[in-house]
This record gives C-alpha cells, structure tokens and sequence, in this order.
C-alpha cells in the first residue's frame, strides 16, 4: 500500500510541474463555465441537467490530455526502468498513477461547484438530482482515465496515446446513437449498455441506478486490469 | 561458510527479441562480498542481461537468482534485496533530488521515520549535499549519475548492479564513485558493467567478459591474463643472421610461431608465441645465448585491455564459469 501511495505522491508533484495539467483545468473550468452561462441565460435552465451533458462531452475530449503522459511519460524519460525494477507490483504502478489522475479529476470536478452558487441563490435546484449528475461525472471520468492509461501503457508516444483514447471514449459516448439502427434486441441493448452518454444521461436525470454505477466501475477496473497485465507482459 | 545463498545466479539464461538471440545460454554467479566486473562491446548483451538480473526484462529461458529469489515469480522480493541504476539515470527531472529520492525512499519501503536519515547516508556517500534541494533537470550530467546511484543505495540493499556507473564523470568524480562502490562492495555483491578496462582492474575481484551475447570467460583480471599467456608473445633482441635465429626458435620446445624483423647494424628482433608453461624463456635464451649475442629477452605481459580484445576478437577458449 506505501508503495501505491508514493507513487501516487509522485504523481501529482509530477503533474503540477507540467503544463499540460494546468491547460487542461483551465480548458475544462471555463468550457463548463460557459456552458452554464449560455444554458442558464439563453436556454433558460434552472437546473444542471444541460451544463452536466455540456461537461461530459467536454470531459470525454479531455480526459486524454490528463491520461496520454501516464505511462508513455515513464518510458521517454527512462524512469519506467527505475519503477519496474523497483519493489512493486505492476498494479501498484498502475493504481498509484491513476489515483493521481483521478485527483486532478476531483479537482476540476469541485471547480465546477462554482457554478452551482448562482443556481442556489436565485433559484432552487434539485439537490439530489444535482448530485447524482455529479456522481455520474465523477464515475465517467473514472472510466475515461482507466482507458486512457490503457492506452498510455500501449505506445510509447503521447499524442498517439491520446487520440486513440479519444477516439476509444468518443466511440463509447455515440455509441448508444446506434441503437435505433439496430434490428436485433440483443444488439441494441448491448449498443445501449455500452453508451457511456446512456448511463450518464440517467445519472443527470437523477437516477443512480446500480447498473450504471457497475458499468462505469467495471469499465474503470477491466481497462486498470489489462493495463497492469501489460506491463507485466511487456518484461 | 555462510548459509545465505548467493546475490546473483544466472543459470543458462538466455533472451530472445523475435528470432533474434540477443544472450545465449548466460551462466555466472556473483557472491557476497565481491564486485565482478561485466564486461563486452557494444551491443555485446550487456545491458539486457542487466535488465534481466533487475527484473526489468524477463529471460526467455533459464532462471536468474536475486538473493535466492527467483525474478520469475519473486520479482518484487527480489528488487527489495537489488539497488540498480541503468545506464541511463532514472530520474524524473521535474522533481527536486530531495523530493525524488523520498519517493525511492518510501518505495522501497523505508519508513517514514527514517526516511531522513537515510536521505542523509547517500546523500553524503554520493556527495549530493550541494544539490540536495536543485531540481534535477538542472543538474550537470555528472550529479544526475551521482542521484543515479544514489537512489540504489536507498533502503540498504544486498546487491549493486551499476550499468556503466562512471560514465560522463570527471575523474575526480569517477575516483569518488569508485571509492563508493569499492566500500559497498567489502560486504555485498556488486555487478557493474564497464567499457573502462582499468576500472575492472582496479576494483573488480572477478571479470566476465560477454560477446555477441554470448559469455567468453570469467575469472579474475590476472586469471584471465594467466589464460591468454598461454598463447603470449616472447620478444627477444639479437645480433643474429635472421634466417639462422628464425629456425633456432622455432626449434625450442614450446615455441609455436616465430617471426624475425631484421634491424639496423644486424640486431634482429624475433618475436615468438610461446606455451604458457615454464621454462621457455630459459630454453629460448640457452638456444640464443649460446650462439649469438642475446640483447633483450622479455615475455610481454598482456594488460586486461589485451585480454578483452583477445576475447571478443575470438582469441584462447573460455575460461568457463566456475
């Protein structure tokens, strides 16, 4: 466990030296900033509901930028020798360095909360429904980063890392678009559990039903699971 | 003797890429209280077998010993016993030496506790003092190798593997890593490869040279040289007729090849290449001396240097692992 926890440590202090990790919550904090303010004044929402689904996308599209460097980072500089050689097990290598990424998630998770100041002084909001929409957030994000760092662990070049995770997470979100193309039951509601826009639109609307709860979750440790395995492999 | 088994066995390890053998069939074995000397040109297998006694690659076949560990199922047991840096210096040049050999640290399980204190002992056994709190990315190549090797002394391990240790150091500095490895290896095992043949001299008890993947010899440096001897050049001075002084040795019991340059004022110089038993010399010069006058008779002692190119280049037959 020390061993997951340095590597997490080392994570973060590494993050916060690149700039990448601060484009990126700049990006997303204003993007979502802007979304709220053309969904509460042009649209006319009293809720989250639009920000939420604004936010997923956006996250979708970002989530790369925080996962490309994860491992792909450790080989340009050599400093996957020294972690491989080092006492711990791929999966503590893989979990620490998720943590860390999961953490510039909550980060920028809780500076959207700013946007939830106005909603509650001049309106009055659904509290539940509003954190269920972030519950969904936290869990999508979860699950982009563990096939982000998948992907970080399959190349040895941040770019290719990231469009390839972006296009592997933006296959999911419109994945559930093909579900009124489908003939057969079983295909259309495998393309609809698939959709991570699907699950997140529940949990916006308010409902955190476990089957999205899972499906996120096991989504997050299937892509953690054969990101360990391969580095293992890759000896 | 002790009980503890040995800090590095390789047992005929070997490593594929694809249909390339880049090490065949690899069998040494390292022992507390000794710093062997790894030794080959470039691209020779060196650093993949390092990898392999570190972990950080798998051999494709045979097994390698880390403290008794296997690194095939007991990797992770295995490095808590190994201090290893690379050829290239591990290090995350955004952190500070102080923040990244904390994470080390703490990696490798020291505890909290006495995380500064043993920050202090490699700080001060790799002179880092000055650099303590610079962040890495601003360090002279000289000091990253120094935070290199720092950082495998962390934790206290059993064994050293160095791969190219000294590279890109001032001599100066190369005298004081040197000086580090040598008192780390008084009572545990260090493996460091090197280019530099007076290094393996100077600290190395044993030597094993490797080429083409492939292991030639180990042995110490003066074994090895006793091996090559077996084939080693006398070269005499003479005044002599050529032709006459070329049969004479090439008479003598144990003189296996003879070739005379004639010189200025009719002093010849002949060199043999002799057996490495006794007496040869002695018979060499009864065989001269007697007849014409004998100015200079030495047997040439190869340097290690002559050794390792004799080796590589396919000289005498290994001096097989023992």
């Amino acid at each position: 466990m020390s061993g997951t926890l340095a590597v997490y440590q080392k994570e973060l202090a590494t993050y916060f030296r690149s700039p990448i990790a601060y484009y990126v919550v700049s990006v997303f904090l204003l993007g979502t900033g802007y979304f709220f303010l053309y969904n509460v004044f042009m649209v006319g929402e009293t809720g989250m509901d639009g920000t939420f689904r604004n936010m997923g996308i956006l996250l979708v599209t970002l989530a790369p930028l925080i996962s490309m460097r994860l491992l792909v980072g450790e080989y340009n500089a050599g400093t996957a020798e020294l972690l491989l050689t080092l006492p711990l097990h791929p999966w503590q290598i893989v979990v620490g360095k998720y943590l860390g990424a999961v953490t510039i998630l909550l980060l920028i998770t809780t500076g959207t909360l700013i946007d939830l100041v106005p909603l509650y002084l001049f309106g009055t909001p659904e509290t539940t429904t509003i954190v269920a929409g972030y519950l969904g957030f936290v869990l999508l994000g979860m699950a982009c980063l563990a096939v982000g760092e998948l992907f970080s662990a399959l190349t040895h070049n941040q770019i290719v890392a990231a469009l390839m995770t972006a296009a592997v997470l933006l296959g999911f979100w419109f994945v559930g678009h093909l579900q009124p193309f489908q003939r057969s039951d079983a295909v259309r509601v495998l393309v609809g559990y698939l959709s991570f826009a699907l699950h997140f639109g529940a949990f916006i609307q308010g409902l955190v039903r476990s089957e999205g709860v899972v499906f996120y979750l096991v989504v997050s440790a299937v892509a953690l699971t054969l990101t360990a395995a391969y580095l293992e492999w890759r000896r | 003797m002790s009980d503890a088994p040995a800090a590095i066995v390789l047992e005929s390890v070997s490593k594929r890429y694809g249909s390339t053998t880049v090490v065949h069939d690899v069998s040494f074995t390292v022992e507390r209280g000794e710093i062997v000397g790894f030794l080959g040109p470039n691209g020779a297998g060196k650093t993949t077998t390092m990898r392999m006694i570190a972990g950080f690659t798998a051999a494709t076949s045979g097994r390698v010993l880390v403290a008794g560990h296997d690194m095939a199922t007991d990797n992770v047991e295995a490095a808590r016993r190994l201090g290893y840096v690379p050829e290239r210096p591990p290090l995350y040049d955004v952190l500070s030496v102080r923040s990244y050999l904390t994470f080390v640290a703490r990696v490798k399980g020291v505890p909290r506790a006495r995380v500064r204190t043993e920050l202090e002992r490699v700080v001060t056994a790799c002179r880092l003092e000055a650099v303590i709190a610079s962040e890495i990315h601003k360090l002279s190549k000289g000091y990253r190798q120094r935070v290199g090797l720092a950082q495998a002394l962390l934790g206290a391990p059993d064994i050293l593997l160095l791969d190219e240790p000294t590279a890109g150091l001032d001599p100066g500095q190369i005298q004081e890593t040197r000086e580090v490895i040598r008192a780390f290896g008084q009572d545990h095992a260090v493996l460091l490869s090197t280019h530099i043949l007076v290094e393996a001299t100077l600290i190395c008890r044993r030597v094993a040279i490797i080429d083409h993947g492939r292991l030639l010899a180990i042995d110490s440096p003066a074994g090895l040289q006793r091996a090559v001897e077996q084939t080693n050049q006398v070269a005499l001075r003479a005044t002599a007729p050529a032709e006459a002084l070329r049969e004479a040795l090439g008479a003598v019991e144990g003189v296996q090849a003879v070739s005379v340059h004639p010189g200025a004022n009719g002093v010849v110089t002949a060199e043999c290449r002799v057996d490495v038993r006794d007496g040869v010399e002695a018979a060499i010069a009864r065989a001269v001396a007697g007849r014409w006058d004998l100015h200079q008779l030495e047997r040439r002692a190869p340097t290690l240097e002559n050794v390792f190119l004799r080796y590589v280049s396919g000289g005498p037959s290994p001096t097989r692992p023992s």
